[in-house]
């Protein structure tokens, strides 16, 4: 019996305790509350992200990983703005040494506080969802990111105990995987939420001289691919065939849906998956 | 040296032993152990010399660095009599005991006990014990009485040192064989001379060393490790080897220096466990914390985190451990708790953080646990540094160029240690790029913002090229920070472009 396994089934046992005293709590108590993104992806999460849950965020493409990144450091962005904590970011060595470290300016940029993150490195994936775990237990930070490079030691045990920890702290848990790309459908995991994620043309800025614009605010391209709504929860799920694109202003610290009549975001917008990439 | 070569090597123990090495280009021996000193075998003597007069020398390679290693080892181990162990020379320690003797039932018995745990390690131990440093060094090495009464003087001094040789003081042997050459062969011979033509012949030297064998002149010593604040420790009549007894132990030991820290109303910043072997190791393990503990659990829970986080799974208790001590090193105190409710609850989530960064620092290790901090630095791989996290709080941002944020941010999310190389296409040389291959894909650039012109530091690196960087979109909408270095035309003909990071 892993010790996962024993969370879990103690979890579950003080759940049937509770049950029997008559007491509300059927489900651990779920205080946190839900994080508003933007009105479209609200109504598929019923009523926008769990704060207390795990989310997955998937790159699209391998060239898409900075993308994901990028979304979800805005989520985590937007956790603690509307907490005021500090926010964990925790990486895998391997995926640090290959896609590059996180770069202090441009997070600032990105509008993220520097004073209220803290960093860390785990040798491996193992050591990573152990640390994640133990900070989302503890109940102090706004949000913990947790950015493996495979996630081959993650399985529905793994998945379940981060599920556990992030109900116990109150904190979201955001996962991204570098090497999963493209597969979102393909595995299975107690998550509450799974977003595969692409890069978008932005909507790109007149240039003086009249030549190629200027890039704009980073856009992205968002695919609900899970979405667990609770029982009476009142959302319409995931529903895999549709995009949303979002941008992110980093100086509201919010997401915007730009209109379709921008110049280049038509192309982004419901196009089969066959010709990203 | 004897020791560790029969340590290291199997040696009957009845067999003279001796450590050889090359000195001025022959092989000599440069220590011998006690059998092979009774039968007239001295250090300097030549190899040959020594194998002809007695056959059966057993000689090892001196290994200079592996004797001092078990010098160490052997200091820490010291550190069970007291926290002030240093090394003295190469091949000696030296303890101060002031204040501890009645610990181990006065003088005799602390040098009994020493002698016991050392010889135990399989080690031959001289020793001496006096109020000074240098008697103590004298006593050891050139007495046969080993504990010189506390308060010598006069007569008793005299009769106790006097007759040592005057090489007990110290000295080179060249100004030895001077001293010899003049008459002058023991301490007494220079104790009762006038001091003044001593010091003209041998230099003030010599006058400062009497001095320091009578205690005039107290020579401090320099310990390995600083004293801690506090300490408290645990004696086992039976050694324990069970690791769950060990951090049984370890528990009980943090509730004791918890009570003492109370007391003081003080808080842990850095504590220290060691770990005494009754094979004479000595195990040290410290942990930090971000702010002063002074609750037992979270100490206790700091060395479970270190040790889990470590090569070894458990605590490495070798053969047994009979000694146990939980120090202190540095306390800090604690600034009493109190305000309204509403800050109490922020600092309540305050220390829940500074607890986890104390934990992950403890299991992965300082430098893996860090805050950013920005530097005022041009060159944008030097602009931020990593600063380990259990060091406390960030310093107030704020300080060299702030990037607020933007909506179109300027800065990219990830930066390459190392710029990556990249095949562009421009317009013109010292144009922007329209398309560029990048890890063997090819991107269209759609939109392009630059360029903004870095120069590296002219003061500190001469001549580094200038860099012109761009914000780059490719037609799928992926952000890239792009440079060319150089000058076109000023500082090279050959435009190289690179990635230096990617925007999110």
């Amino acid at each position: 019996m892993s010790p996962g396994d024993r969370a879990e089934g103690v979890a579950r046992l003080r759940c049937a305790v509770a049950a029997i005293e008559g007491r509300r709590a059927a489900t651990p108590a779920r205080a946190a509350g839900r994080l508003p993104l933007t009105g479209a992806l609200d109504r598929a999460l019923g009523g926008g992200l769990a704060a207390d849950g795990l989310h997955e965020i998937a790159p699209a493409s391998p060239a898409d990983g900075s993308a994901a990144m990028g979304f979800a450091l805005a989520l985590a962005a937007r956790f603690m703005a509307v907490r005021g904590r500090t926010a964990i970011v925790m990486a895998e060595d391997f995926a640090l040494a290959e896609l590059g470290a996180l770069y202090g300016p441009g997070l600032a940029a990105f509008g993220l506080d520097l004073s209220r993150l803290v960093f860390v490195r785990a040798p491996d994936a193992p050591a990573l969802f152990q640390a994640m775990e133990d900070a989302l237990k503890s109940g102090a930070p706004a949000a913990v990111i947790g950015e493996a490079w495979r996630l081959k030691s993650y399985d529905l045990a793994a998945s379940r105990r981060l599920l556990l920890a992030a109900r116990a702290g109150g904190a979201p848990a955001l996962l991204t995987a570098a090497s999963a790309y493209g597969a979102a459908e393909a595995f299975s995991s107690a998550a509450e939420t799974r977003f595969e994620i692409a890069a978008a043309p932005s909507a790109h800025l007149a240039s003086a001289g009249g030549g190629r614009g200027l890039p704009g605010a980073p856009a992205f391209t968002v695919r609900l691919v899970k979405a667990r709504i609770g029982v009476g929860g009142a959302g319409q799920g995931a529903d895999p065939t549709r995009t949303f694109r979002l941008a992110w202003r980093a100086e509201e610290l919010s997401f915007d849906e730009p209109t379709l009549s921008l110049p280049v975001a038509a192309a982004a917008d419901d196009r089969p998956r066959a010709t990203r990439a | 040296m004897t020791d560790r070569a029969r340590r290291a090597h199997e040696v009957d123990p009845r067999a003279p032993l001796a450590v050889g090495a090359t000195v001025k280009a022959a092989r000599r021996l440069v220590g011998v152990d006690a059998n092979a000193a009774r039968l007239g075998l001295a250090p300097g003597l030549t190899l040959a010399d020594a194998q002809a007069r007695q056959p059966s020398l057993v000689v090892c390679d001196a290994e200079p660095e592996a004797e001092a290693r078990l010098l160490e080892r052997v200091a820490d181990a010291c550190v069970r009599f007291t926290p002030l162990t240093a090394l003295d020379g190469r091949d000696g320690l030296m303890l101060d005991v002031s204040g501890v003797a009645h610990l181990f039932g006065g003088e005799e018995g602390l040098a009994a006990e020493v002698e016991a745990q050392l010889s135990r390690a399989g080690l031959t131990v001289a020793l001496g014990l006096a109020d000074s440093p240098r008697a103590a060094w004298a006593l050891a090495r050139f007495s046969h009485r080993r504990i010189a009464p506390a308060g010598l003087a006069g007569k008793d001094f005299a009769r106790l040192y006097h007759d040592l040789p005057a090489a007990a003081l110290g000295l080179d042997p060249d100004t030895c064989a001077d001293m010899a050459r003049a008459g002058l062969r023991r301490i007494g011979d220079l104790a009762l001379r006038p001091r003044a033509p001593i010091a003209a012949r041998f230099g003030a030297d010599v006058i400062a060393r009497l001095d320091a064998l009578a205690g005039d002149a107290r020579g401090a010593i320099s310990p390995r490790f600083a004293a801690p604040e506090l300490s408290v420790e645990r004696r086992f009549a039976s050694p324990i080897a069970a690791s769950e007894a060990a951090f049984a132990a370890l528990a009980r030991l943090a509730d004791d220096l918890a009570l003492l820290l109370e007391r003081q109303g003080k808080g842990a910043r850095r504590l220290e466990l060691m770990l005494f072997r009754i094979d004479g190791g000595a195990r040290r393990i410290s942990v930090g914390a971000g702010r002063p503990l002074a609750e037992a659990k979270a100490m206790a829970r700091l060395f479970a985190e270190r040790l889990a986080g470590g090569a070894e799974e458990e605590i490495d208790t070798g053969f047994g451990v009979d000694l146990m001590r939980l120090s202190c090193l540095v306390a800090e105190r604690i600034a009493p708790a109190q305000g309204e409710w509403e800050r109490l609850e922020e600092s309540a989530g305050a220390r829940a953080l500074a607890d986890l960064v104390d934990r992950l620092s403890a299991r992965l290790g300082t430098r893996r646990v860090t805050r950013l901090e920005r530097v005022a630095a041009h060159l944008p791989e030097q602009a931020f540094a990593a600063t380990p996290a259990a060091l406390g709080e960030a310093r107030a941002a704020g300080q060299g160029e702030s990037a607020a944020p933007a909506d179109a941010p300027t800065r990219p999310l990830r930066l390459f240690e190392r710029p990556e190389p990249i095949e562009a296409l421009a317009e013109v040389p010292d144009g922007p790029p329209l398309r560029f291959r990048w890890r063997r894909v090819l991107h269209e650039v759609a939109a392009i913002e630059g360029p903004e012109r870095i120069a590296a530091p002219w003061w500190r690196r001469p001549g580094a090229p200038t860099r012109d960087y761009f914000r780059a979109e490719d037609a799928l909408g992926r952000r890239f920070w792009l440079y060319r270095e150089g000058l076109y035309g000023r500082e090279t003909t050959q435009a190289k472009w690179f990635v230096h990071g990617v925007f999110g």
